[in-house]
């Protein structure tokens, strides 16, 4: 490959990468999902690549959100498959059916058909259920977007199976042949990082880190979401938890968190933060009686002071 | 920015130094990724140089590690500062922070040094069969010092083979499972579909989850270095671990050994103020336990494993009591003692001798050979 072949000489190509950028932080925002230039960008990428990307960052930041963003933003269909331990093929990919075939056996008895024809007949696709995997390379009028939901809890054997699939975006059937993707599916995968991933995997990849958001950036959030609450008690809450992040917890609150503490405080009628309504709120930031007990200790009232 | 003004062909060139210059960095990027990062210089162009650096960030890095490493390489290589040589990659300046920290506690201070040499002349320190067979026998406390970086090469060797082992192991055990229907009906084709010969599925066999206690007090010193590693290393086998410390308080530290590199897992522990070589309550630490982590206990497939000496200076009606609740949250209760290696050693100190009751297995743990003897138990 060439360089001058890969790196077109005019500027015009950059400026619509520069708007196609600024159409997905906008688009994204509409839907409400706030998002930055960086997250913007590898969307961006993968839309134009057709690679999949690894998003990866603690619980409760919005992983998932980003396919299901990312599908509404296409306008296309979104295909999810949640990843767990033990996870195989035939509740990954595809799987007969076998009570209907058991029953097409029995009916097809007394008929003069040959076992090739039975055969044939009983590994047709009307037999075929298909999974989400399967579903996403057989799409018929565009490219879904695939969502493999925290692939780290599914092992390695599976994730082996999905580079196979990642890489020629085909399914092989013995009864069938192999089926290949019409429409190549825009993938997202996310993990929580509870196991390293193959490196083959990764590398396929582009991959995307998402932080903790800044004070601005889960404000507006906050805003976006809640678009009822008062200024003052959304900065509040969001200092607030950026302190409780601090804390050293085993499980610091994400933004999922930050907004069901503002929910509840919406709910209870609160129309400011104080010692009171941490208290009747700390359920909602935090899921542990440890972690309970270590913002007890750090003071409420320090937290407080913290945060404002 | 001097570099982005160029003709492209420069641009294409310069795409790929940095790639070059961001692997010699310690980045995980090969020769797709280059590719990867000229086609998505081609589409997002070189005149916004955040969304060029948020697009190369993206195809170029696999980890949080290659996230973090990144913007330093996208800094100093567009910063024209390009003469690296002053800057040592960050990880080699990690590392050498790393084993230049000298310690108090204990543990680090016997860990330091010996990791460097047997990480970098790892493939020359040849261990005859001999050494290796005195090594395993011989006493963690009674080890000279230089001993201990061919030891830990051992017992590094060791622990994988075991954990190897472990997970064959299981497998064989398993007995049949459900019948496999897909299967069954492929066979049954031939027969005009009956389904005469049962195809049968297994489960995949779960392991343990385990739940380890450290004594950490002074006693225990000479060991504990060595029995925080074996413990790092046998947790990759179980479905879920935790992990504590514990001297006159409890300790959790499931956490930190959540690190990916048992360097990083030994740095962030030496953090840990968890009362190193100080004085032991093993009853006050147990009823702690029972306090707050009992629900961590599941009589089906709990392994529980105390490592300690036994020298307990609170009161042993405690300790008998809490250790009677916690036998009857677990599958088994497994006391390791490096003392049990001592020749004459009886399990007389009243601690111990009131845990005996309880307990379904009693180890050493004072050498190499005899943490390895524990596979049969797991």
């Amino acid at each position: 490959m060439g360089g001058s072949k890969i790196i077109p000489s005019g500027g015009v190509n950059q400026g619509a990468a520069n708007q196609g950028i600024d159409a997905i932080v906008s688009g994204f925002e509409r839907l409400g999902y706030v998002t930055d230039r960086s997250l913007a960008t590898a969307v961006y990428l993968v839309t134009k690549l057709r690679k999949p990307i690894l998003v990866e960052g603690h619980s409760g930041l919005g992983k998932t959100e980003v396919a299901k963003v990312l599908a509404s933003f296409l306008g296309t269909r979104l295909i999810r498959l949640q990843c767990y331990e033990g996870l195989d093929v035939s509740s990954a990919v595809y799987e007969w059916n076998y009570q209907k075939q058991l029953l097409a056996i029995k009916i097809e008895e007394g008929s003069d058909k040959t076992v090739e024809e039975k055969e044939r007949h009983i590994f047709s696709r009307e037999f075929l259920l298909e999974r989400p995997l399967l579903q996403s390379i057989l799409a018929e009028d565009a490219s879904p977007v695939l969502l493999i939901d925290e692939i780290d809890r599914a092992d390695e054997a599976f994730e082996a199976f999905l580079l196979e699939l990642l890489s020629d975006y085909q399914i092989t059937i013995p009864e069938m042949g192999a089926i290949h993707a019409k429409h190549v599916p825009y993938v997202v995968l996310t993990s929580n990082r509870s196991r390293e991933l193959g490196d083959a995997l990764k590398r396929r990849c582009l991959y995307q880190w998402i932080d903790y958001p800044s004070l601005e950036k889960e404000m507006k959030i906050v805003r976006t979401k809640l678009p009822d609450i008062e200024q003052a008690l959304a900065r509040q809450i969001v200092g607030y938890i950026q302190s409780v992040r601090g804390l050293n917890l085993s499980k610091p609150p994400g933004v999922a968190e930050t907004l069901d503490c503002a929910e509840a405080l919406l709910a209870l009628g609160k129309p400011q933060l104080d010692e009171d309504a941490i208290e009747q709120t700390l359920g909602c930031i935090s899921k542990s009686v440890e972690d309970n007990a270590k913002i007890r200790e750090a003071g409420l009232g320090t937290i407080l002071a913290q945060s404002t | 920015m001097s570099g982005f003004a160029e003709q492209s062909g420069d641009t294409a060139r310069t795409i790929v130094e940095f790639c070059r210059f961001a692997r010699g960095k310690g980045l995980s990027a090969g020769v797709q990724e280059t590719l990867g990062a000229l086609e998505a210089a081609a589409l997002l162009g070189v005149l916004n140089s955040d969304d060029l650096k948020f697009g190369l960030r993206s195809i170029l890095c696999a980890s949080k590690d290659d996230w973090d490493l990144f913007e330093e390489c996208f800094q100093i290589f567009w910063s024209g500062a390009l003469d690296a040589s002053p800057h040592a990659t960050k990880r080699q300046q990690e590392h050498a922070s790393r084993v230049g920290a000298r310690n108090p506690a204990s543990l680090m201070s016997t860990a330091s040094g010996d990791d460097v040499s047997s990480e970098r002349d790892g493939a020359q320190a040849v261990t005859g069969a001999s050494v290796g067979e005195r090594l395993t026998k011989a006493d963690f406390s009674t080890l000279p010092q230089s001993d201990f970086a061919a030891l830990e090469q051992i017992a590094l060797r060791l622990f994988k083979h075991m954990s190897r082992r472990l997970a064959r192991r299981r497998r064989l055990a398993t007995l049949r499972g459900q019948v496999d229907l897909r299967r069954t009906i492929r066979r049954s084709i031939s027969r005009g579909g009956e389904p005469i010969n049962l195809r049968y599925r297994q489960r995949k066999p779960r392991p343990h989850r385990l739940v380890t206690l450290l004594d950490i007090s002074g006693s225990m010193s000479p060991y504990s270095l060595f029995l925080v590693k074996f413990l790092y290393a046998l947790q990759k086998h179980f479905r879920h671990v935790d992990t504590f410390l514990f001297s006159t308080d409890l300790v959790e530290i499931t956490n930190l050994f959540r690190a990916r590199r048992l360097q990083d897992a030994l740095q962030a522990l030496s953090q840990q103020p968890a009362g190193w070589s100080g004085g032991t309550r093993i009853g006050g630490s147990l009823r702690e336990f029972n306090q707050i982590h009992r629900r961590k206990l599941r009589s089906s497939d709990t392994l529980f494993i105390i490592l300690s000496d036994g020298w307990d200076t609170g009161d042993c009606g405690v300790l008998s009591a809490e250790l009677s609740a916690v036998k009857r949250r677990v599958h088994r209760l497994i006391w390791l003692n490096p003392l049990l290696g001592l020749k004459d050693y009886q399990p007389i100190t009243s601690g111990m001798s009131a845990a005996l009751a309880h307990i379904d297995v009693f180890a050493p743990a004072h050498n190499l050979e005899s943490l390895l003897a524990l596979e049969k138990h797991l």
